[in-house]
């Protein structure tokens, strides 16, 4: 018959030079995305190549490079990896910023520290990416912080984006600071209308 | 392993109850070393199972058990505790729409990239305690039509070690067989013991078993070059860092263009964006990008 009894290849362990973090750190640079993959993938286990992979994931095209460079950072887990991970919420490349949103989705409880700085940044795009990343967390200050936007911050469009995620997540006592956004911005329409929907959202709750 | 431990198995009497920072630094362990996490919700069960080896290694407390556990030498405790802690309930020709898919569809579309004598390779994780692997090989031999015209490989792997030897024996009773066709049963197994069926011995010698854990990338650089995986109703007990690390596993063990079967309430789409949907007349099922013809 044609089924051949297969052989299980032995485990490589460390495999030399290219093993450390600086033989690793230079393969992030290397001409063939396997081999950056690759180098993305180790550096993934070792402790203190945030940077590395870091300053890789700012410049990486290949998504299955960049996606192993947003694992290994997730697997690190520590506050550079998160810090420098929220960084790329600035960049202009829409399918880098999905990725970082969803990478620290995942992360609730290195993210959880930094919310309320995103939450003051002075770009409000990066502040209304931190409302986003927060329909996700799976934390349970999540309502709290939510609430705080929409009672201070001054940008209709993040306050817009913390209604949005409330409309998903929203719980009754988060009403008062909906209410208290829709008398912020009684200009603008749309705005009370979403409130309206959020409002009758977390009323259901 | 195809979920985690069911009660009414493990210990016997009533467990000792665990403080919740035991449990929590348990939890932690457990999921460092497999990429399952065992939250709040399972906390009955996890403390009857941790009560239960606390028993037979003969320790004396939590703590005592949870240090030997931690120590390199204990790696005998380990499998014995993932063993414990999981269960795998299986039977053959289950969700059969997708090896209908492989013997219809994906093999061909594989057999069309394979230079002579390049082998076709499949891999089935978790593998449980066999039919899976078993169920593969038999629909290939009766329903693919060139299978004669391939070296065809089949990987079966499982984190648990028991369920590894009783695939390997792989004797099952009338619940596992109940679907398959009977005259299927009749040529590929034997009878036994009463109402016991063994896999004949050509087939059961032409499957490599092998103990995995699909998160860790050093276990998983033992499989490469995989046409076709079967990883049905595990990731759904991962978290999002071990599914995604377990996806990028996968990848890096499949050739371009293989596929991967995953169970009929997975989705690889909500993981990790690396795989592009398939959708076959028998199954939707997930593909490894290959390069373009004359790239």
């Amino acid at each position: 018959m044609g089924l051949v009894k297969a052989k299980i290849r032995k485990t490589k362990t460390g495999s030399g030079a290219s093993d450390d973090m600086v033989g690793l750190s230079a393969a992030l640079q290397a001409a063939d995305p396997a081999e950056r993959r690759s180098a993305a993938r180790r550096l993934g286990s070792t402790t203190g190549c945030e940077a590395a992979l870091l300053d890789r994931l700012a410049f990486e095209h290949e998504a299955s490079v960049r996606e192993m460079l947003v694992l290994s950072l997730m697997q690190l887990g520590t506050q550079d990896a998160v810090r420098g991970l929220a960084e790329h919420l600035r960049s202009e490349d829409a399918s880098l910023r999905n990725a970082v949103v969803e990478a620290l989705e995942a992360m609730p409880d290195a993210v959880a520290p930094n919310i309320e700085l995103l939450l003051a940044d002075h770009d409000p795009d990066v502040r209304i990416f931190a409302c986003n990343l927060l329909v996700g967390l799976a934390h349970p200050d999540v309502p709290k912080w939510l609430s705080h936007v929409l009672e201070n911050d001054s940008h209709v469009n993040v306050c817009a984006a913390a209604v949005d995620a409330l409309t998903e997540i929203g719980r009754p006592d988060c009403v008062p600071a909906l209410r208290a956004c829709a008398r912020r911005f009684p200009e603008e329409p749309f705005l009370s209308f979403a409130i309206d929907v959020a409002i009758a959202r977390a009323a259901e709750q | 392993m195809s979920a985690l431990a069911s009660e009414g198995q493990g210990a016997e009497g009533p467990p000792h109850p665990l403080s919740d920072e035991e449990l929590a630094k348990f939890s932690e362990f457990f999921y460092r070393k497999t990429g399952i996490r065992l939250d709040e919700r399972k906390r009955y069960y996890m403390e009857r199972r941790i009560v239960e080896r606390i028993r037979r290694t003969g320790c004396r407390s939590f703590f005592e058990y949870f240090t030997t556990l931690k120590l390199n030498g204990a790696a005998g405790e380990l499998e014995a505790l993932i063993n414990e802690m999981t269960v795998n309930e299986t039977y053959f020709w289950r969700e059969n729409y997708q090896f209908e898919c492989m013997t219809r569809s994906m093999l061909d579309e594989i057999a069309r990239r394979k230079r002579p004598g390049e082998p076709i390779r499949i891999w089935s994780i978790p593998c449980s305690t066999g039919e899976e692997p078993y169920t593969i090989a038999i629909h290939i031999l009766e329903y693919w039509a060139r299978a004669d015209s391939y070296d065809i490989e089949i990987f079966a792997s499982d984190i648990d070690s028991n369920v590894l030897k009783r695939a390997r024996d792989g004797t099952y009773d009338e619940r596992s067989l109940s679907r398959l066709p009977p005259q299927l049963r009749a040529r590929y197994f034997k009878l036994v013991s009463e109402r016991r069926w063994q896999v004949i011995n050509e087939l059961r010698s032409s499957i490599a078993f092998g103990s995995v854990n699909l998160s860790d990338p050093l276990e998983t650089a033992r499989y490469r070059q995989i046409d076709l995986i079967f990883c049905r109703n595990l990731l759904i007990y991962f978290d999002d860092v071990s599914r995604r690390l377990a996806a990028e596993n996968m990848f890096e063990a499949m050739s371009p263009g293989g596929f991967i079967c995953l169970g009929h309430s997975e989705s690889m789409s909500r993981i990790t964006n690396l795989f592009r949907p398939r959708q076959f007349a028998e199954a939707l099922v997930y593909q490894k990008p290959a390069p373009s013809r004359g790239a």
